[in-house]
């Protein structure tokens, strides 16, 4: 197909034009916002204790969740691959939940769940909070970044195939020691990029998080809830654009270092 | 030695190994010949202990091993498509079972070095799987097996994945190796060209079940029954019994044909056919007949014999099988 010069510029100015307005300006705009006053305000709006405590917060809700996402996303994906059992099936569908459920939802069916007066709602009475607690957000944003690990080794678990589990047992390895000396090493690249993904979206999470969090500033305030609180609640306008930045920075440092993975395995 | 008694295996409604036993004996090369769905794979991955039996007891140098894991079956597999661990060396691949049972480092090292010797790998240590030939896998496969000094080496169809040339060449270095290394020896195939000059002993699997096991010649010559004789060569059809078509005598004269004939005990007869087709194979030529009874079949002669008989399409020979010739009585039940 002969295209001509003008309809080439035209289609080229659409999605151009398309992606600067819908992306490119908004974080223009924050950026310029947040630097428009000098880098020593932005310092000082993202060094307040509220938002060392926020980052500090978002760090060790990925710090927590990536390491359980890992176990239980290698081990559901070698059980949906390897193994034939009952509910195999539903599991397949289960997986794939958190994608299709609004993050609220999730949010408010942990409320009824862990929250005074739901199914497990007792163990409040203990002293151990989990809605408006630590553990309600952790189990919120594990709830949302579930599939990414499962539905990255997957594939690469189905592409090695079992020859090699096999070869190695009848090398005289353990089930575990053919995990860790063949398997493990052969969906290593897999693993990367879901881990990538699960702290890309555990940081970025809000809806869930928003509703089992109490949101004091300096104790259960995660980045986003920050940005939220700073913009909606203080009329901060500054420090939610400067702490928007921030939350961008580290977004964008894993999605740099998940290009460059992307390359290296590419390169393999 | 390696025994199999009255093993059963079923997956869903398809039986994979009906009520099969089977003794290899220590030392030999034994070859699992068969098409594919007869069970031969299913044997083979059963006495390795990656596939479980439903019924049936699988004893490996004396040692009841029916209920042990491959772990401790002491058993090297080779399979098919390699099973290479891509992200090793060559040198780590080879030392992987030594690896995992501890062995010190020197003593690794030395035994790593004396098999990539053996399997002609030697230099190619510090590479990767991805950077070697089919070839060069299969016998890095191989070392790796043997590194563990198994009992018994059981080889899936180990140059099914290999073209032609490579594949001839593997076979007959297999064969070396094995009349160095001496390990029990137990090959799965479905090639009866491989079969017959890779193994000195071929057990014929059909349906689950063994057909007959034997000598290599033995099974040639003298085949029990015309499953066996059609799966190991050409066969035709010479009257109501099975001839090898190279062992067809075609002659113009018809006394000549039954004087020959009648010295040939249970002989299939003398059968007249018209020549269809002469093709030159080369060195020999095969010729192509119909019968009276509008049976075709194909008989092999020698080049020389050819010329003597300067055959033409559309003229009459008589056939006749030669003297102990395999001849099998076609199974009236099987008949077509």
């Amino acid at each position: 197909m002969n295209t001509s010069a003008t309809t080439r510029i035209g289609l080229r100015t659409i999605a151009l034009g398309y992606l600067l307005v819908l992306i490119g300006l908004p974080i223009g705009v924050i950026l310029y916002r947040t630097f428009e006053p000098g880098l020593a305000t932005f310092y000082a709006s993202i060094s307040t204790p509220a938002a060392i405590s926020a980052l500090n917060l978002s760090l060790l809700i990925v710090g927590i969740v990536v390491p359980i996402n890992v176990v239980f996303g290698v081990f559901t994906a070698i059980a949906l691959v390897r193994w034939r059992f009952p509910g195999r099936g539903v599991l397949q569908a289960v997986v794939d939940l958190p994608f299709a459920v609004s993050p609220v939802v999730v949010g408010v069916a942990l409320i009824m769940l862990w929250g005074a007066g739901g199914w497990f709602g007792a163990i409040e009475g203990t002293g151990f909070r989990v809605i408006f607690g630590l553990p309600g957000m952790v189990i919120a944003t594990i709830f949302v970044t579930l599939p990414f690990v499962v539905r990255e080794v997957e594939p690469v678990l189905h592409e090695i195939g079992e020859d090699q589990e096999q070869a190695a047992s009848t090398l005289g390895a353990s089930r575990w020691q053919t995990f860790w000396r063949i398997t493990l090493p052969a969906i290593r690249w897999g693993l990367t990029y879901g881990v990538v993904l699960t702290v890309a979206r555990a940081l970025g999470e809000f809806g869930a998080v928003i509703m089992v969090s109490s949101g004091f500033p300096g104790v259960s305030q995660t980045l986003t809830l920050l940005v939220h609180a700073r913009y909606i609640d203080d009329h901060n306008t500054y420090g939610a654009y400067a702490a928007a930045t921030l939350l961008m920075g580290i977004a964008l440092l894993v999605l740099l270092l998940m290009t460059v993975l992307d390359r290296k395995r590419s390169d393999r | 030695m390696i025994t199999v008694s009255n093993a059963r295996k079923q997956y869903g409604t398809f039986t994979a190994l009906d009520d099969v036993s089977v003794e290899i004996p220590r030392g030999s090369l034994t070859a699992l010949l068969g098409p594919s769905g007869s069970g031969k794979s299913t044997l083979l991955r059963s006495i390795a202990g990656l596939e479980g039996l439903d019924s049936g007891v699988v004893t490996i140098a004396g040692r009841d091993v029916t209920k042990e894991p491959p772990q401790r079956r002491g058993i090297g597999f080779v399979f098919q498509h390699y099973a290479a661990f891509k992200h090793m060396t060559v040198r780590d691949n080879v030392a992987f079972g030594l690896s995992i049972r501890k062995r010190p480092k020197a003593e690794i090292a030395r035994k790593v070095d004396d098999l990539l010797e053996i399997v002609g790998l030697e230099g190619f240590q510090h590479r990767y799987p991805a950077q070697l030939s089919g070839g060069q896998r299969q016998r890095m496969a191989l070392a790796r097996a043997l590194a563990v000094d198994p009992e018994v080496l059981l080889l899936d169809e180990p140059f099914g994945a290999l073209d032609a040339k490579v594949r001839a060449d593997l076979r007959t270095w297999l064969r070396r190796l094995h009349d160095e290394v001496h390990v029990t020896t137990v090959l799965v195939t479905h090639d009866q060209e491989e079969a017959l000059d890779v193994s000195d002993r071929i057990a014929v699997l059909n349906r689950g079940r063994i057909e007959q096991v034997g000598d290599p010649v033995t099974l040639y010559d003298r085949p029990a029954n015309d499953f066996v004789m059609g799966f190991l060569g050409s066969v035709a059809t010479l009257g109501d019994q099975l001839v090898r078509p190279h062992d067809i005598v075609l002659t113009r004269d018809r006394a000549v044909a039954l004087a020959e004939d009648a010295k040939v005990p249970g002989s299939p007869g003398v059968i007249e056919a018209v020549v269809e087709r002469v093709v030159r194979l080369g060195f020999e030529v095969r010729v192509e007949l119909r019968a009276d009874s509008g049976e075709r079949f194909a008989a092999q002669i020698t080049r020389r014999d050819a010329f003597d008989l300067e055959l033409h399409t559309g003229e009459t020979v008589f056939a006749r099988a030669a003297h102990r010739s395999s001849v099998i009585e076609i199974d009236p039940a099987l008949a077509i």
